[in-house]
């Protein structure tokens, strides 16, 4: 197994070191997201994507999870609220965080920097700490976890004590069946692969 | 090739990245909707309806900034708006109970959709041609005023046809009180997989005229007879939730499902057991197992009461439906027919299902009354984990009728088209398109030019329904009476008016003025609904009424049983069975349903569930007979019946009976935008006339056909994954 293992992953260099050179739209594949593709921008970036590692996301603030949790604000409340109703959790924008920066804490740098990009009309760019990689063909779904009592620790680490947002927990295929299991969600392949 | 293989195969050669280059379509994701990943911002969640089809699921959208391609005084250009990004399952809806079906999921695409008619336009070319000139709102509405009134001033207003699109809705009622008021015949209803067959089988038995709710989560057993409940039949998604129930909720009981049907459907692919039974004999399978059971006296034949009174020699036991007959009508071996009666008495409560092609044969009747009556044998009706009927919206009228309508002798002087597409959805021997071409005057309300509406004279795009108020009243699917009203979600995108709004200001800029009790339509919907329900809807876009009353057969009265049985026990067929030796199944598709949805690229790219294929027709063989006909998977094949043929790649599947030629409906449009244009064949076109026998129904599974391979394979048959293949199976029979 092993064997066959290293084969494919070699022949998946080579593929997608040939298809990124042989083809000029290949390099934008990751960009755009019309293009169906598994291409990638250079070797690298495939050998680096196939391995699992990823970059570490670099946020446009070092947002404080911790400071705002000890607030008492939960993860739902204006921030990610999208995360009981649909697919995708939602992210805050400026104006958001302007709800409550417009009075309170608005002397401190990293809070005037927002404001500054409020009145300039420029928005948060945030990177994904999550997810999945084209390749998994993994369509997720928060809603239905946070129906069925998942607590967002489970997946997301504990958030109280981070600051920017760490991907800590190893969201393997694994992980997902066996919490399926034993709480007895369906485990068909369809569930969660498309 | 699997899917596995597939996957490896596009991650080592780059494979995909080669054909993103190529510019077809079916390499591509189409989007066209505004992002809702990794966007900032706060989202608002408001509820709306599901429009694609009568099941009335709710929905709540996810509304958020984004820049959208909007028309504003004529000028087109990019403004930043509140947008509907996502569509969810309203949680806790009776019906959908928060799920939502893919078609639902990709409805969102017909607001954003690049061919979207973003204003009122005029005929420019020739008929049919599809060229149209952009016109003012004031100007289209007065061509329309005119036209009616110059029908009016030569006394021809019952000459006035109004084709609506198959829905249940409040909105009916002002297309039926502008009607009236005009003196028009009522709005004819273009419905190919109607219903109707069932509902007056259900007036018959139960005196309902209405369609079935089934309570399958508490089912121990179910058997269907080609009823696609999971795919596209009734209320799917009302129904996989309680078929997951059925099978899934509780650890120690996983309920039986036996699935009845000569071409395997998604739905059959789920069950335990898959019966192939001859086209048209289901019922004759229904009355043999009620047959064994009232003879080995697991029930008494009076058990059935009402529902048995239609069926002829019922109290005498069935005797003519012996399993040895019954082997010999419907082609499954007696010792099944004995191990499902065996199955269906012992597993209670048990219910039994009939949908879809059994009842679009000339005996559809009699079988849906058939297996009416062996569900009411069984005990299921109106028990838990059986069938039963959704108490019915009193405050709502039926107002749009599903008249079939004499397309020959057609001689309508103006037709109105709201969203239906009768020359796609009809055979070709009813020669609809010939029958509109010959209409002096046609106005269309639709948002997309499609096979119908490329003949229209005017144009007067409506909104989508996340543009507009929307409501429906759903048939079945929740044990308790259900409205769905929500308002709009979003601004307009573009310069288009909510239909029912055009009507109510038509109807006062006539010579002649149709008085109509309202201004606008959501006054109409206000009006019409209880205000406690209408404070619930304004919430979450559905509310119960309280004091609903079960629907009876038409009006209030029930229907009296018939003393007699239907006439028509027996299926007919067009074709001689020598020259067309296949029985042809056209069957309503997941992703396009009766072809309604073809233009939605999501869909378009959504692999079908059996055969994996995506942005195509097919043709599903039988392996052995493609092997016999020297049919290879891909091979173009000519499909012909007494009236014409269509020609499409070849699917071989092992779950098709070996005298059976299925094709999936929804391809095959002449114009339906750049997605659906020109793209496959419509199996609906070769369909031969013939109608169910006592309701005049189109009996869209009663047609044979004969097949030959045309050529090799071109490539049209676009698969995700591969071919299906038999698995060695255990012994049939036990």
């Amino acid at each position: 197994m092993t064997g066959v293992a290293a084969a494919v992953r070699s022949a998946v260099l080579v593929g997608c070191a040939a298809a990124a050179a042989g083809c000029g739209r290949a390099g934008d594949a990751q960009t755009s997201s019309a293009i169906f593709t598994t291409a990638h921008r250079s070797v690298g970036d495939a050998a680096r994507d196939f391995f699992g590692m990823r970059p570490k996301p670099v946020q446009p603030i070092p947002f404080p999870h911790k400071t705002h949790i000890a607030k008492g604000l939960t993860c739902t409340d204006y921030c990610h609220e999208s995360v009981t109703k649909g697919p995708v959790a939602g992210l805050p924008s400026v104006k958001t965080c302007m709800i409550c920066h417009d009075a309170i804490a608005a002397d401190r740098p990293l809070i005037q920097q927002i404001t500054n990009m409020q009145k300039n009309g420029r928005d948060l760019g945030w990177q994904r700490v999550y997810g999945y990689t084209q390749q998994a063909h993994v369509r997720f779904n928060h809603a239905p976890h946070i129906r069925a009592n998942v607590e967002c620790a489970t997946c997301h680490g504990n958030i109280a004590q981070q600051t920017v947002a760490e991907r800590n927990v190893d969201l393997s295929m694994g992980f997902c069946v066996n919490c399926h299991k034993q709480r007895n969600a369906p485990n068909e392949c369809v569930t969660c692969h498309f | 090739m699997d899917r596995r293989d597939f996957i490896k195969l596009t991650a080592i050669t780059g494979t995909s990245a080669t054909l993103a280059s190529c510019g077809n379509p079916e390499h591509q994701l189409i989007r066209f909707v505004p992002d809702d990943e990794l966007v900032p911002g706060v989202a608002e969640w408001k509820p709306s309806v599901c429009p694609l089809c009568r099941a009335g699921c709710g929905l709540t959208v996810r509304v958020m900034e984004a820049d959208a391609d909007v028309v504003r005084n004529g000028q087109a250009g990019v403004v930043r708006i509140a947008a509907a990004k996502k569509l969810e399952g309203a949680p806790n809806h009776p019906i959908n109970q928060g799920g939502l079906c893919p078609r639902g999921q990709a409805a969102i695409q017909l607001t954003y959709h690049p061919d979207r008619i973003t204003q009122p336009m005029k005929r420019r070319g020739a008929r049919g041609a599809g060229e149209f000139a952009p016109v003012a709102w004031d100007d289209a509405i007065n061509e329309l005023v005119s036209q009616l009134d110059r029908l009016a001033a030569a006394g021809e207003q019952s000459q006035l046809l109004y084709l609506t699109a198959p829905r249940a809705a409040r909105r009916d009622a002002v297309v039926a009180a502008f009607l009236k008021g005009f003196g028009a015949p009522a709005a004819s209803t273009i419905e190919l997989f109607g219903d109707d067959v069932l509902r007056r089988a259900n007036a018959i038995s139960f005196g309902r005229e209405q369609l079935p709710t089934f309570d399958l989560a508490r089912s121990r057993c179910v058997i269907a007879f080609g009823a696609d409940f999971l795919g596209t039949w009734n209320s799917p998604v009302a129904q996989n939730a309680g078929y997951g129930a059925m099978r899934q909720a509780n650890p120690h009981v996983r309920g039986t499902f036996v699935q009845v049907e000569p071409r395997m459907s998604q739905t059959g692919a789920n069950a335990d057991q898959w019966v192939p039974v001859k086209p048209g004999t289901e019922g004759a399978l229904a009355l043999g197992l009620a047959h064994l059971i009232i003879a080995n006296k697991l029930r008494p034949a009076d058990a059935a009461g009402r529902a048995g009174q239609p069926i002829d020699g019922w109290s005498a036991g069935l005797t003519d439906y012996a399993p040895v007959q019954v082997e010999k009508t419907c082609g499954v071996p007696a010792k099944r027919v004995e191990r499902l009666a065996r199955e269906l008495a012992d597993l209670k409560p048990a219910v039994a299902i009939v949908g879809g092609a059994p009842l679009a044969q000339t005996n559809g009747l009699f079988t849906a009354l058939a297996v009416n009556a062996l569900n009411a044998l069984l005990g299921s009706v109106d028990q838990p984990g059986g069938v039963s009927f959704m108490p019915s919206d009193s405050t709502a009228d039926r107002a749009a009728q599903t008249r079939p309508l004499d397309w020959q002798k057609l001689s309508a002087k103006a037709l109105l088209l709201d969203g239906a597409n009768p020359v796609f959805a009809s055979p070709r021997a009813w020669r609809v398109r010939e029958a509109i071409e010959n209409v002096p005057f046609i106005a269309s309300f639709g948002s997309f030019v499609d096979d119908t509406s490329a003949f229209a004279d005017l144009i007067l795009p409506d909104h989508t329904f996340l543009e507009t108020w929307t409501d429906s009243v759903p048939e079945s699917g929740a044990g308790v009476a259900v409205v769905n009203v929500a308002g709009p979600v979003m601004r307009p995108l573009h310069q288009t008016r909510a239909t029912p709004d055009v009507l109510i200001e038509v109807a006062g800029k006539l010579k002649k003025p149709v008085a109509l009790p309202w201004k606008t339509f959501d006054e109409m919907l206000k009006g019409s609904i209880p205000e406690q329900a209408w404070s619930d809807a304004e919430k979450q876009g559905w509310a119960e009424i309280k004091d609903a009353r079960q629907r009876t057969g038409g009006s209030a009265k029930a229907v009296p049983p018939r003393a007699s049985g239907t006439r028509v026990t027996t299926p007919t067929f067009d074709g001689d069975a020598a020259q067309y030796p296949f029985y042809f199944l056209p069957y309503a598709s997941q992703a396009f349903f009766d072809g309604s949805s073809a233009h939605l690229p999501w869909l378009q790219e959504m692999p079908d569930p059996l055969t994996s294929a995506m942005w195509s027709s097919w043709v599903e063989i039988n392996a052995g007979t493609a092997a016999k006909m020297n049919i290879a998977q891909g091979d173009l094949v000519d499909v012909t019946s007494s009236q014409g043929t269509v020609r499409a790649p070849a699917f071989v599947s092992p779950g098709i009976a070996p005298d059976v030629i299925a094709m999936p409906v929804g391809q095959g449009h002449e114009t339906f935008t750049r997605y659906a244009s020109k793209r496959g064949v419509n199996p609906i076109s070769i369909v031969a006339p013939v109608t169910e026998a006592e309701t005049g129904a189109l009996a869209w599974a009663a047609t044979r056909v004969k097949i030959a391979r045309a050529s090799k394979a071109d490539g049209s048959l676009i698969l995700f994954a591969g071919e299906m293949r038999e698995r060695p199976h255990e012994e049939e029979i036990r």
